[in-house]
């Protein structure tokens, strides 16, 4: 029994986590080499990991998909752990629209735009920070959608391969959240403690009540039998 | 229809969010009073009086108006994610 709580346990925490590893924004320091557009078929789950058509347009089985091609520094745990050598990135560049996931990006035209004019191939190279949720799927062509480019401003001498994009949003939601599930148990042990105990024990009070008045009958039948028996 | 959505949906959530939040509220409210009432009893007074006039001082005093701040904090919030992201 205790397995299979710690099993349920660890499966949600997982899932949890998951979710808002996909969800939140993260930031990846890198080098837009080209933009382009495909059209794409979209199937069955992999349509989970694909926002609907721009906001204000009819969502079809078929349609455009912004693409921005990167290449980036590789990073873990939001940002927080870098390492390797850049890697080829790309991103998809959706409207998120109004209801999930709630980062209410309308401007994927003008993002594509920003993208485009931030393209650098030549030397020396200009590094920009996307910012961006979701994965990279390879097996299932699913992409991260990026929310934000911004340039980045370093001072003279310092590489902006060195920079490094504080979590700042993360940090907020993470605090937020956990401020949240705090208040949420809080609630719960008032209504437990003010509610369902007094219920519960109220319960329990008849219970007794009714194990005694059963208990007592069956001593007066008891006693009435008794007087049946010869003494 | 999506906007429609996100109204109607956040209303029916936040309404959810804004009764839970009054009831625990008015249960800690009564229970604080109930606590008070065991330290140092007022004299002339019945517990169940002076449970009642605290509850009643309660309900039109500013705590009970700022849980209304559920319903205004949130479209704040999307106001200024929408205005950084776009």
């Amino acid at each position: 029994m205790r397995n299979i709580r710690r099993f349920i346990r660890i499966a949600l925490l997982l899932i949890v986590g998951l979710f808002l590893h996909y969800v939140m924004p993260q930031q990846d320091v890198a080098r837009v080499t080209s933009t382009e557009i495909i059209r794409t078929d979209f199937g069955g789950w992999q349509r989970l990991f694909f926002a609907q058509a721009d906001s204000g347009q009819v969502d079809n089985v078929t349609r455009d998909l912004r693409l921005i091609n990167t290449e980036r520094l590789p990073t873990y745990m939001f940002g927080l752990i870098r390492g390797g050598s850049p890697e080829t990135m790309v991103y998809r560049n959706e409207d998120t629209g109004w209801i999930y996931p709630p980062y209410f990006k309308f401007d994927s035209s003008d993002l594509q735009a920003e993208a485009s004019a931030a393209i650098s191939t030549a030397v020396p190279q200009e590094w920009v920070v996307v910012t961006h949720y979701g994965w990279r799927i390879r097996w299932a062509s699913i992409y991260p959608n990026a929310v934000a480019i911004r340039p980045i401003l370093v001072a003279d001498g310092e590489s902006p391969l060195d920079y490094r994009p504080f979590p700042w949003v993360n940090l907020i939601i993470f605090v937020v959240l956990i401020i949240g599930l705090v208040f949420v148990r809080a609630m719960w042990m008032q209504f437990r403690e003010r509610t369902l105990d007094p219920i519960a024990d109220s319960a329990g009070d008849r219970l007794d009540h009714v194990n005694a008045d059963l208990a007592e009958r069956r001593g007066r039948f008891r006693r009435w039998l008794d007087t049946w028996k010869s003494k | 229809m999506q906007f429609v959505r996100l109204v109607l949906g956040g209303f029916v959530i936040l309404g959810v969010i804004y009764i839970c939040v009054s009831l625990y509220s008015r249960s800690v409210r009564r229970e604080k009073l109930e606590n008070w009432w065991d330290e140092a009893p007022v004299d002339g007074m019945t517990r169940e009086a002076y449970i009642a006039e605290g509850m009643a001082k309660y309900e039109v005093g500013l705590r009970r108006k700022l849980i209304w701040l559920i319903f205004v904090i949130p479209p704040l919030v999307v106001g200024t994610i929408i205005y950084f992201i776009n």
